[in-house]
């Protein structure tokens, strides 16, 4: 008998339909196991984390405040109430200008940084001085950028050196410079994190394009526009979204760096949710702004998916 | 399931026998971790006298504190024993209906003949009290007694005194007023104290909604303390070490509650070197007044209950409870025939018995909650810029949050 | 081929050796001069953690400390005031406990969706992975209220329970990406030989793994040891608060502390994380790498 006669003898004696029962079987044996094997996870992500949000989004159509349990539904209200509040406007112009700065500033610095200490003698050096400021905790930075913007600090103290008079600015305390310093804090802190993730995305970027370039002719410029930075591009996508999403959650140090300004609530929407909620006793409302958060949160979410794919198909 | 359901009563029951002889200890929540030691060193002293410990349980926030309180309520597990804050945040707290009333207490400590039916206001809400004080405080502005003698200068009795005694302090190259916006909630120190000072008609109509915060009587105390701050009268608002800078002389004069004298005296200036007065009014024959704060101590309707939440309470208003917390801290609660905990309180004592100063209300608490944060915030912010065009803006603020709260109640 | 050395323009050659050399070292130096204003905070830092409070306030910020003796007194004074020592114990159980569960349930979860034949195997994944989608905002008020009717709230097992379950969904993802590129062979090997499931996960899947399980490891320690939301609001009780909470302590109740005693806090509380670094920078290199991908 030939092999094909065999397994046709062997299909006519078993019959289809029972191998098909036989494997779902199997699966479903290995299912068990599986549960087994996936349970705390799923338990904790569920429990401690999935539940919670859907929690928050019902709190959010509720009237709860203060002292009283969980309150009655109350629709949009709480959403409602966003627009004509005058913090959460001007926390929403912050955030705004966070996930600005967050693009560019760590991405430009990040990307000069890479390419300039790429080929550098003792560049393992540099690239562990920049990336230090990333291992300590935001609260310690905030703590000790703290006191260099203090009125009589390191940087005020240091403009005197430079400009030859007394420099007296608090940092900290004005409206103008506020959001600016904490964000040069960011940068100092993350650049360092984008730098090394793109020297890895460099380092994968194969040589023999720009060799060709090179022999053909091309100047450095036009090999970094035309071979590297395409090339880089996936890098620089996922990197991009990182940077975003912690320009957009920055929490820690707007909480320690801005304790001492007025107007700490609306420096950005996450600390203006922890103000309402903690503070004022809020809740309900609280709830609502934290769903405003993660509504935008996903947004950007799904925009990396989306332009992830279109990069995968133009780098193929 | 008879014989179970006995055996199981049984057993309960003698748990329940059982558990006084266990539990000798009370939890004292608060959020005031900077007194954590002298707290439980009263607790200590309560446990040699009646048995029970107090044991003190520190929040390091006062925000968490208050949201931890108000989870607790909201659950129905409210902690047996805790510390609020006074004012409308205090009717609050007491319409959750969770809080024991103390009215028989209360009674008790009158009748004692150590404590007056003034201190009791601060803790009742709708006839019944609430309440026994850890702290009864009042705002009194204490000062550098080696630089007033240096320059010749005596304690005011009037508005003018002071203002005369600041231009001697500027002229000598000094500045006459501590006052930073640390912390982000001191912002209404002065406020509160020009107000009363220049408009004490007005001062408890910016709690009701019926005072307007961008009214001509506000618009009179920002225009009062804006100039003071132009004639240099205050110290840098953004320094973050209040009594570090008293002590280093960076103010002459320091506006704020008597609880301070103990804390500044810690940062190392000689208790003799500290004097104390009242303000003075800024309008003529105006009824001499104080500002108090009063800072509650309360327990649950179910701390009421538990025989050993009231013995640590009594001991706490008892005449050994508060020379132990005035020992520790130099804080007073209101208890007179107890020792005055130090000079600064003494001397405050008799200058109220003197003049009869009515007490009012500090701001901070009479406020009502959801104000409270915000306006404070304003308050700093003119602190930090302290110029007419500021204030503007900040009036402006502050009415429209008053206006919009009033509108919702 | 000739080459006719006479030919060649040798000052040319040089100068453009000169050239390229010198811009190197112009490079090098700018590359310094950069590197230098970077580290300046730190610079700040290490001295002023030598330097009593009346010296900081004396001295220009940068000015060198006039001996190290205030170091001790700083130290005791910041450990002290903060309760850091109780601190550091809390951070370190919830970091080392948190993190080290949190892999291994990650591991098991990662092995049952790539090394078993179950349906819907993305689904599971994405389940799981849905943990790292939403902002730390939409966990905060559920948690606080929850953990209270609980009673987790301020509670070591309450904190554990919350660093475990934040740091299982990344871990999941790395582990998953590294075990489907693990070769089948072995494990089908054991399995003729009668391992079953738990034998193949524990003896082989396991060891293959230790590589990537500690990069996440020690990323999730970080983060555990870094964070301070999550600490503030769910446990903030002296017995349960994190070290960096801790350090908060410093910017509210006391307004006599100086800014020398709190810098040498905020040293103190990232000195673990600062040797664990540099102890096992390789390791934290290669979490990076797997974070790409």
């Amino acid at each position: 008998m030939d092999r094909a006669a065999k397994d046709k003898a062997l299909l006519d004696r078993i019959g289809i339909d029972q191998i098909a029962r036989n494997a779902r079987a199997r699966r479903r044996g290995q299912l068990g196991l599986a549960l087994v094997f996936m349970s705390p996870a799923l338990i904790l992500v569920v429990g401690v984390l999935l539940v919670p949000v859907l929690f928050n989004i019902w709190l959010s159509f509720t009237k709860w405040k203060k002292f009283t349990g969980f309150g009655e539904y109350a629709g949009f209200a709480n959403y409602e109430r966003m627009p004509g509040n005058p913090f959460f406007n001007e926390a929403l112009i912050n955030t705004a200008i966070w996930v600005g700065a967050s693009v560019v500033f760590p991405i430009a610095l990040g990307l000069g940084m890479a390419m300039f200490f790429r080929n550098l003698r003792g560049a393992e050096t540099f690239k562990n001085i920049i990336f230090i400021p990333r291992i300590l905790a935001p609260t310690a930075v905030g703590v000790l950028w703290f006191y260099v913007y203090a009125p009589d600090g390191l940087l005020n103290r240091g403009l005197g050196l430079v400009s030859g008079r007394d420099v007296d600015i608090g940092w900290l305390y004005s409206d103008a410079t506020v959001t600016p310093a904490i964000i040069a804090t960011f940068v100092w802190q993350t650049a360092g994190l984008v730098m090394v993730l793109l020297l890895l995305g460099l380092a994968a970027i194969p040589k023999d394009p720009i060799e060709a370039a090179h022999i053909d002719g091309a100047n450095r410029w036009q090999i970094f526009r035309y071979i590297t930075l395409p090339l880089l591009m996936p890098t620089l996508l996922m990197v991009t979204i990182l940077s975003v999403l912690a320009g957009f959650t920055v929490f820690d140090l707007l909480w320690v760096m801005g304790a001492n300004y007025p107007g700490q609530r609306s420096l950005a929407l996450a600390v203006f949710m922890y103000f309402e909620a903690f503070q004022k006793g809020s809740w309900a409302f609280g709830s609502a702004v934290a769903v405003i958060i993660g509504l935008v949160v996903l947004c950007v979410t799904w925009v990396q998916t989306v332009l992830q794919g279109r990069v995968d198909r133009m780098t193929r | 399931m008879k014989i179970k359901e006995k055996l199981l009563g049984t057993a309960v029951g003698v748990m329940l026998a059982a558990a006084p002889a266990f539990a000798q200890e009370v939890q004292l929540f608060h959020d005031k971790g900077f007194w954590s030691e002298q707290l439980q060193s009263v607790g200590d002293a309560a446990a040699e006298t009646t048995g029970v410990t107090i044991t003190e349980t520190p929040y390091a926030n006062a925000e968490q504190y208050k949201a931890f309180v108000q989870a607790s309520i909201a659950s129905g597990e409210t902690p047996d024993m805790f510390t609020w804050w006074t004012g409308a945040t205090f009717a609050e707290l007491v319409s959750s209906g969770q809080i024991a009333p103390l009215d028989d207490l209360w009674d008790e400590m009158i009748n004692s003949g150590g404590y007056g039916e003034a201190s009791k206001e601060l803790f009742v809400v709708d006839g019944q009290t609430y309440a026994v004080p850890l702290l009864l405080a009042r705002w009194v502005v204490l000062y550098n007694k080696p630089l007033y003698a240096e320059l010749g200068l005596e304690e005011p009795k009037t508005w003018d005194e002071l203002m005369s005694n600041a231009d001697a302090i500027v002229a000598a190259g000094e500045t006459p007023f501590l006052a930073t916006v640390h912390e982000g909630w001191r912002g209404f120190i002065w406020f509160q104290e020009l107000m009363l000072r220049m408009h004490p008609e007005a001062y408890n109509g910016l709690n009701d909604g019926s005072v307007a915060y961008d009214g001509q009587e506000v618009r009179a105390v920002f225009e009062a303390w804006s100039d003071m701050y132009a004639k240099g009268y205050f110290s840098d608002p953004r320094s973050t070490e209040e009594f570090n800078d008293y002590v280093r002389g960076a103010g002459a004069m320091y506006l704020i509650g008597e609880w301070a004298a103990g804390l500044v005296v810690q940062a190392g200036v000689p208790a003799d070197d500290l004097g104390v007065f009242i303000m003075p009014n800024a309008i003529d024959d105006a009824p001499a007044a104080v500002i108090v704060e009063g800072s509650p101590l309360v327990v649950s309707v179910d701390g009421a209950q538990d025989e050993n939440v009231m013995k640590a309470l009594r001991f706490w208003v008892s005449d050994e409870g508060a020379n132990a917390w005035g020992d520790a801290t130099g804080n007073y609660i209101g208890n007179n025939s107890a020792e005055a905990p130090n000079a600064i309180v003494a001397e405050v004592n008799a200058d109220i018995a003197e003049t009869s100063a009515t007490a009012y209300l500090r701001w901070w608490e009479a406020v009502p909650p959801d104000l409270q944060g915000e306006l404070v915030a304003e308050m700093n912010r003119f602190m930090l810029d302290p110029t007419m065009k500021t204030a503007d803006d900040v009036m402006a603020t502050m009415q429209t949050l008053n206006a919009a709260y009033w509108a919702d109640q | 081929m000739a080459f006719d050395i006479s030919t060649l323009d040798l000052d040319a050659i040089e100068r453009r050796e000169a050239a390229k050399h010198k811009g190197s070292t112009l490079k090098l130096f700018a590359a310094i001069g950069f590197a230098l204003l970077w580290i300046v905070p730190f610079y700040f830092l290490a001295i002023s953690i030598f330097k009593s409070s009346n010296e900081y306030s004396r001295n220009p910020p940068l000015a060198l400390p006039e001996g190290i003796a205030p170091l001790w007194d700083n130290v005791t004074r910041a450990w002290e005031l903060g309760s850091m020592g109780q601190a550091m114990m809390n951070s370190a159980f919830y970091g080392t406990v948190g993190a080290s569960l949190a892999v291994f349930f990650a591991a098991m979860a990662a092995f049952a969706i790539t090394r078993l034949d179950i349906p819907f195997r993305n689904g599971w994944f994405m389940l799981i992975f849905a943990g790292t989608v939403f902002p730390f905002q939409m966990y905060l008020i559920p948690l606080f209220f929850g953990y209270q009717k609980l009673g987790l709230l301020n509670s070591h097992m309450g904190m554990l329970l919350f660093y475990t379950a934040i740091c299982v969904p990344f871990p999941t993802l790395v582990l998953r990406n590294f075990m489907s590129g693990l070769s089948r062979e072995m494990d089908e090997a054991a399995r003729m030989d009668g391992a079953n499931e738990f034998t193949v996960f524990f003896r082989i899947i396991l060891p293959n793994t230790i590589g990537p399980m500690t990069a996440v490891f020690l990323l999730q320690f970080t983060w555990i040891w870094n964070d301070m939301l999550f600490s503030t609001v769910l446990g903030n009780r002296l017995e349960t608060r994190s070290i960096m909470n801790a350090l908060l302590v410093f910017q509210g109740s006391y307004s006599s502390i100086g800014p020398n005693i709190v810098l040498t806090a905020a040293l103190l509380a990232s000195l673990p994380s600062i040797v664990l670094f540099f102890l096992l920078r390789r390791h934290f290199m290669q979490g990076l790498q797997v974070q790409q991908s």
